[in-house]
């Protein structure tokens, strides 16, 4: 899956209401079943066996031992749970993995509503750093990974030489916990600032005109005016940004894999890194699977959270 | 919505370079097909699984140039499946399936596991089918992957843990080289010396974060990791981690690295590269590492290479080291013609002449005993005597139940387990509470996984 | 807004700051894929040996065009299967009626919630069961439909003015018809997000094709560019950021190009 934008949450998701009972005014024919049938037939199917059947199966396996070929063998109800929210190694990857969410979720919209902010003026030349702030759009996972490993590794990346020329003590970025962790951090930002900046730009040019001249006429400072017109103005797509990202950084595995493989001292070991590594390392699948449904519920409580907010939003 | 001409001429623009691109690929897309098709014609395919990187994996595709050029029935093709860990599930999830190797290289530590899968044949079968004569082969790396007699695969790449420095620095700085079986506080002189007399330009020492050392500091000590005799007399139930020996060792490097002797490269490829990047670059002295380093630390380096056995406790006699690497498989989810290639092509691996050219690429130890007698294998003697010691040190121990490796399922998570723990003393954390951590999740694995498999 | 002159300059110089930050490790990635290895790890970034070398043993060594062709296939497989298949959910949706049809809508609108990542155990088995593995398909059956691409058609379709479907009933066309004729047509900008995000969204994949391909025929660019860092064991920086290089190029290229139309795209969204 790609990490920042989630299938879940796209911009376009806007809904004007929530599904009712036929779109009036159409002159429906009384049953359309087989019609339904072959136009829906193929989605149900593939959303059947690819997404409802594996959820019922996780949670099934996550109730069993499985053995070494992966079989379920032992039941053993809920105890995969009890031992993973009493083993500190599981409580250390919800702590990591909130820590990142965070901090991702936080500088992933501050940047993105300064570089919106920044771009929607009009100067001359403006197109050029509106293209340029979308780049990382066409960036990615792999790709931004490699970059930034680079940029982070020892010796001979970037802010080691940087270093080097200031006299600062040498970092370890990558093998050092908190260093890592904000590695990984600013290189999710960077490759999520595209997106970001393309949605709030998109948002900030939609704000009317004469709020801003009213507000300037009242003697409004700059900031006044941004805190008291923008961030009101725009607060629905800054709601929708936060929960893409927050989504999406709950999902984040490939550059986790590529730039620290969960280390160092299983600081960066993410949720789905974790179900990975237990599933697809450790073969020890029926804990993975419990680790997988943890996941599921918190992802499922976010997106319901999204759902609620803009089905409100739409009501006014 | 949009329609005006602007956007119409962007879209062409658009759908230009995407039929561009398309051109471009079906153009180089049919370009290429035809050697591939000149090479499979008729031949049985035999696809074959490794681990092995750099040196290793380019020497082991000239194996396989060799081979498919040798005989005309069977093709092997060579893919690079990650590293070991990644490896063992992967093969185990595929078996059965279209995707399956033919004939696998699976790491010294999943022994166990993969045999108890019962998805491979045997290479006794072969053995005995051929009258091959295998008391060529190294006896000691032989019965790492046998079984009550009989033969579960053909130990490949095998190494040992050693210890390498600097030697063109130690002479620089006049620093005395470590002895060649060397104790702990031998190398935290010369580690201390190193740094200090190079005022911090080179760091004195490191141990990569990796569970395989960890497990070879405790055969050298002579304890065992797994009980029942490290899994030689039964299937184990619990390991034990919180030993003093295993307590001392780690005690010593957090020492050291509170002296600022020791740099810590952390854990993974990532930590070996850059270990071995700053070893080539001279900013680090001294470093544990596999035999197989030996291939990568020649080529191109500079710098005299100095290897000595890997580093024993103060104030006792070194147990000795179990050998490391993998063996090869043959899975028994293809034909009889498949594997019958699969045979054939560890055969050609295992002659004295490919044996002799495999150490002299990589330091893997070659097997075949005939091959010391190979030009290539004494010149490389005579020009580095230096690496005579991975085998010296090989045949120095004597084999005992905590120096033969350890016959235990999951010894991945044993790994990721140790390597937190060893990541955690690294830090600062205290020795004793980070490895007590690491012993109790991985008595809970052990038990959970010896009741799903109903041992 | 009022634009003083003096604060003109300042706002140029944050902008510069800020396009720098951004396109920093693009540059840097650029600049070092056409150093010697042996510069890059003596930490001799400002080398003035430039070459290309780095690309033409990218090309040479490493099966990365392999690589770039399997995801293109790839992704416009799932692209074009998530046109249709999507549009043709979200059109019994809005212009068919049956049994079920909101309960339906509901599940489907659910498995939103649903992360893939939660669920590549079962899934693993049953492409395995399949005989999928290490395969295109593989990559693409999984994700033929989409319940967000469903969602949001339905949203545009929904747009379309009910005198079109009177009439189209009047003329006596089917809903195959009024499907292809009139529905698709309409909802063009939505039909383009579609395509767009989908196709991203193939290329970006991670996880799951790093579970199920074991060789290089198969492999897509995210899992080959992991394939080529893991193989290399001496820090090979000039190729792998040459490899790097040459995989964004295309998104680039397709971003600066397409920018326009797919900014429309996402306001058209925005909007509705």
């Amino acid at each position: 899956m790609q990490e920042g934008i989630t299938p879940a949450s796209k911009p376009g998701l806007k809904p004007k209401a929530l599904p009712q009972s036929g779109a009036k005014g159409f002159n429906l024919h009384v049953n359309d079943k087989w019609y339904a049938l072959a136009f829906l037939g193929p989605s149900l199917l593939i959303l059947g066996v690819f997404v409802f059947y594996p959820m019922l199966r996780t949670l099934y396996l996550s109730l069993f031992l499985t053995d070494n070929v992966g079989r379920p063998t032992v039941f053993i109800g809920l105890q995969n749970y009890v031992n993973l929210l009493t083993s500190s190694a599981y409580q250390a990857s919800l702590q990591a993995t909130a820590v990142y969410v965070i901090g991702v979720v936080a500088f992933t919209l501050i940047l993105g509503l300064l570089l919106a902010q920044m771009a929607v003026r009009k100067l001359a030349g403006i197109q050029w750093f509106r293209t340029i702030f979308s780049a990382t759009m066409g960036v990615s996972v792999s790709v931004a990974a490699i970059f930034w490993l680079f940029i982070f590794s020892p010796s001979v990346g970037l802010f080691d030489q940087i270093g080097n020329l200031l006299h600062l003590p040498l970092v370890q970025w990558l093998t050092t916990p908190g260093p890592a962790m904000i590695a990984v951090i600013i290189s999710t930002v960077w490759m999520n600032l595209g997106f970001t900046f393309l949605i709030l730009f998109g948002a900030l040019q939609m704000v009317p005109q004469p709020l801003y001249e009213a507000a300037a006429i009242e003697g409004a400072s700059p900031s006044y005016q941004f805190f008291h017109v923008t961030i009101p103005m725009i607060s629905p797509t800054l709601f929708f940004t936060s929960t893409v990202t927050l989504i999406g950084a709950f999902k984040s595995f490939g550059l986790i894999d590529l730039m620290t493989a969960g280390g160092p001292n299983n600081a960066t070991n993410l949720m789905v890194y974790q179900v990975y590594r237990d599933a697809f390392l450790n073969g020890n699948y029926g804990l993975a699977s419990a680790e997988s449904v943890i996941l599921a519920v918190i992802i499922a409580l976010f997106t319901l959270l999204q759902f609620k907010f803009l089905e409100k939003r739409v009501t006014y | 919505m949009t329609t005006h001409s602007d956007s119409h001429k962007r879209l062409w623009i658009l759908g230009g370079v995407l039929l561009a691109l398309i051109a471009v690929f079906a153009g180089w897309s049919i370009l290429s097909k035809p050697t591939a098709q000149a090479q499979g014609t008729k031949r049985t395919k035999v696809v074959f699984w490794n681990e092995m990187t750099g040196p290793a994996q380019a020497q082991l595709n000239t194996f396989v140039k060799e081979f498919n050029k040798s005989q005309t029935k069977y093709e092997v093709v060579p893919e690079f499946e990650g590293t070991y860990n990644e490896a063992v599930q992967k093969i185990i999830n595929t078996h059965g399936t279209d995707a399956s190797p033919a004939v696998f290289q699976s790491m010294d530590i999943s022994t166990s596991q993969i045999y108890h899968t019962g998805y491979t044949t045997p290479v006794q079968k072969f053995i005995d089918e051929d009258h091959y004569d295998v008391s060529k082969i190294a006896p000691g790396a032989r019965a790492f992957y046998a079984n009550k007699g009989t033969q579960l695969s053909m130990p490949f790449n095998t190494s040992q843990p050693v210890l390498y420095y600097n030697a063109t620095l130690l002479k620089k700085y006049k620093i005395t080289p470590p002895p060649v079986n060397p104790s702990y506080s031998d190398i935290t002189r010369v580690a201390t010396q190193l740094t200090e007399r190079s005022h911090k330009k080179v760091q004195g020492m490191t141990v990569e974060i990796y569970g395989w050392l960890f497990e070879q500091f405790m055969a050298n000590s002579g304890v065992s990791l797994a009980n029942q005799e490290d899994g030689h007399a039964g299937t184990p139930t619990a390991v034990n981690f919180t030993n003093a020996a295993t307590v001392n060792t780690m005690k010593w490097i957090q020492d050291n690295l509170k002296k600022g002797v020791f740099v810590n490269y952390g854990a993974g490829a990532n930590a070996q590269n850059n270990e071995t990047a700053s070893f080539l670059s001279g900013r680090l002295g001294m470093f544990m590492q596999s035999s197989a380093s030996i291939g990568q630390l020649t080529t191109g380096n500079p710098d005299k290479l100095g290897i000595t056995y890997y580093p024993h406790p103060d104030g006792q006699k070194s147990n000795g080291v179990a050998i490391g690497g993998a063996s090869l498989w043959i899975s028994n989810d293809k034909t009889s013609n498949v594997q019958r290639g699969a045979w054939e092509f560890i055969k050609y691996l295992m002659t004295a002449k490919s044996q002799a050219e495999w150490q002299v690429a990589t330091g893997y130890l070659a097997l075949n005993t005939d091959s010391q007698k190979e030009a290539v294998l004494q010149n490389l003697y005579k020009k580095l005597p230096a690496t005579k010691v991975p085998g010296e040190q090989l045949r120095a121990a004597t084999p005992n139940q905590t120096n033969s490796g350890i016959f235990l399922q999951g010894l991945i998570q044993e790994r990721n387990l140790t390597q937190t723990a060893m990541e955690q003393i690294y830090n600062g954390s205290d020795i004793n509470k980070s490895l007590a951590t690491a012993e109790k999740s991985m008595n809970t694995y052990i038990q959970g996984n010896n009741r799903a498999n109903g041992y | 807004m009022i634009q003083t002159k003096t604060r003109k300059p300042l706002r140029y110089l944050v902008l510069i700051l800020l396009a720098v930050i951004i396109l920093g490790p693009f540059l840097l990635g650029f600049w070092t894929s056409l150093l010697p290895t042996a510069d890059i790890a003596k930490g001799a970034l400002w080398s003035t040996h430039i070459s290309f070398a780095n690309y033409a043993e990218a090309v040479k060594q490493t099966a990365i065009l392999r690589y770039l062709l399997n995801s293109f296939v790839i992704s416009t497989l799932t692209m074009a299967a998530q046109l249709l298949f999507c549009s043709l959910g979200a059109y019994a949706f809005v212009f068919l009626k049956f049994k079920g049809r909101d309960l339906l809508f509901y599940l489907i609108l659910a498995t939103m919630m649903l992360p893939f990542e939660a669920e590549v155990i079962p899934n693993f088995a049953t492409v395995r069961k399949l005989n999928l593995l290490n395969n295109y398909a593989v990559m693409v059956i999984p994700f033929l439909t989409s319940a967000f691409g469903i969602f949001m058609l339905r949203q545009a379709f929904r747009q379309i003015p009910p005198e079109l479907k009177e009439a189209a009933d009047v003329e006596g066309l089917n809903h195959w018809q009024f499907y292809w004729r009139v529905t698709l047509p309409y909802a063009r900008i939505s039909l383009f997000t579609l395509a767009a995000y989908s196709f991203l969204e193939s290329w970006n994949q991670y996880l799951w094709p790093m579970l199920t391909t074991f060789s290089d025929k198969f492999r897509p660019v995210q899992d080959g560019l992991r394939q080529l860092q893991s193989q290399e064991t001496f820090n090979n920086w000039g190729m792998i950021q040459a490899s790097a290089v040459i995989v964004v190029v295309p998104t680039l290229i397709v971003l600066f190009v397409g920018q326009h139309y797919f900014k429309n795209g996402l306001n058209e969204g925005a909007t509705k």
